[in-house]
């Protein structure tokens, strides 16, 4: 059973902001509900509210232009990414991350915006929107802000997102043509899992981006490396970014392990 | 809050409270009791249900979240007492054992039908990787979707093949 709360679902994001001021620190958003709803279960949250965002226009809906980039709205669940032709075709690698998160019936409901927010080290979305360079739209009744989403991370389970505040949109800049890509999902069993380690890797003309799951205590980003980086000098940053812990999943020996695996493994198949 | 909403062609309209999930919702305010409770958590995928056309599991759904949606069940499938094509590919191919599982299975598998008419097993593994089947009869829940799709190869050859 989950505890007494309200359900409230506003259609205009004025009355979003407004119930945000008023609710603070009593409130959740609900966007897919397949983190937030498990943690009501569970009884370690226990919000008055739940404002559902779904409703909300600005919160839907993926938008390109060369000038701007991809926009993705908060409340685009993981199978409006996978399926969605300008992500597949410039930001394949977003597509593929959307696709690793769980099970059918979860990437039907689970949002981008709530893997995010959850933010939980072993966020799909996380590592591989590290190396996409996304930023992060924060709206609340007093603005806007934008911000990196490697600032965005603080912690596990923690973010900058104030106790009025909501993620609207994320924005990923224009991939250069001829980019590269590859990600590595390491699950205890071949269906739906949480990442005992994961690794995704971007290369352009311009840089290379290596991103690590669950071995910190966020999604890390090793980034800025030059694209023409040795599988040696990836793996010294990559270790350098990252500071595993022995839990239910894996030890730290073996994460450090399989993220030197990885790398060894994805970056040749780059070029 | 009231909803309304259509589950298996039919429309029903009722007050729900804001902590009321889609799983409770069919289950004790509609006695569509088809639609299992398992795990609770989104692991398991017993409660599996079609909501808008997507399969979901309506343990982490709430009851007003669907208000004006349109759901199929379990319920949906049998016409006049007699089980669907895929029901029945279930019964002849022991796809069922305690059946605990078997409504979100079915859910699922009608899911992926409606994409791929004729799924390879690699398709069918992969549209029920959100379903535990506990009795691990996930071989007979494999061939009844070929079965039902016209594509089981008699069980001889199989063997033959395996060996």
């Amino acid at each position: 059973m989950l505890h007494e709360f309200s359900y409230l679902a506003p259609r205009e994001r004025k009355d979003l902001l407004q119930l945000l001021k008023k609710h603070s620190s009593q409130a959740r958003l609900l966007a897919g509900g397949t983190d937030l709803l498990c943690e009501i279960r569970l009884g370690t949250d226990r919000p008055e509210v739940l404002i559902d965002v779904k409703n909300i226009a600005e919160f839907r809906g993926i938008a390109f232009s060369e000038q701007d980039g991809l926009a993705v709205g908060a409340a685009v669940t993981c199978v409006e990414l996978m399926e969605h032709p300008v992500v597949r075709k410039r930001f394949p690698l977003l597509a593929h991350a959307a696709g690793q998160i769980g099970s059918a019936q979860l990437r039907n409901r689970a949002t981008i915006g709530g893997n995010l927010c959850t933010a939980s080290p072993c966020a799909d979305l996380g590592c591989s929107s590290l190396v996409l360079g996304a930023r992060v739209e924060l709206v609340s009744a007093r603005g806007t802000r934008v911000i990196p989403m490697k600032d965005f991370f603080t912690g596990v389970k923690a973010t900058q997102l104030k106790d009025d505040e909501a993620v609207q949109r994320v924005f990923y800049p224009v991939v250069a043509a001829g980019a590269k890509w590859g990600m590595e999902k390491l699950k205890r069993i071949k269906g739906h899992d949480l990442a005992v380690v994961s690794v995704a890797i971007a290369r352009t003309t311009q840089w290379l981006r290596v991103g690590i799951g669950s071995c910190a205590p966020t999604p890390v980003v090793a980034a800025d490396l030059p694209p023409n980086a040795s599988v040696k000098a990836v793996t010294e940053a990559a270790l350098k970014a990252i500071d595993p812990i022995d839990d239910v999943r894996a030890s730290r020996e073996f994460r450090l392990a399989m993220v030197q695996e990885f790398i060894a493994k994805l970056l040749p198949a780059l070029s | 809050m009231k909803i309304h909403v259509k589950v298996n062609g039919k429309d029903y309209t009722r007050e729900v409270a804001g902590n009321r999930t889609l799983l409770r919702f069919l289950r004790e305010d509609l006695g569509l009791t088809g639609t299992k409770e398992g795990c609770g958590a989104g692991e398991c995928g017993a409660c599996t249900v079609i909501l808008n056309g997507k399969t979901v599991n309506s343990c982490l759904v709430l009851a007003p979240e669907v208000d004006g949606g349109v759901i199929e069940t379990v319920e949906g499938e049998a016409k006049n007492g007699k089980l669907s094509k895929l029901q029945e590919a279930f019964h002849r191919n022991h796809g069922v054992q305690c059946g605990f599982c078997t409504p979100g299975m079915l859910m699922s598998v009608k899911s992926l039908l409606k994409i791929h008419p004729k799924p390879t097993v690699a398709e069918i593994k992969e549209a029920i990787e959100g379903n535990f089947c506990r009795c691990t009869g996930y071989q007979q829940i494999i061939e009844s979707v070929l079965d039902a799709t016209g594509q089981l190869k008699p069980r001889k050859e199989e063997i033959r093949r395996v060996r």
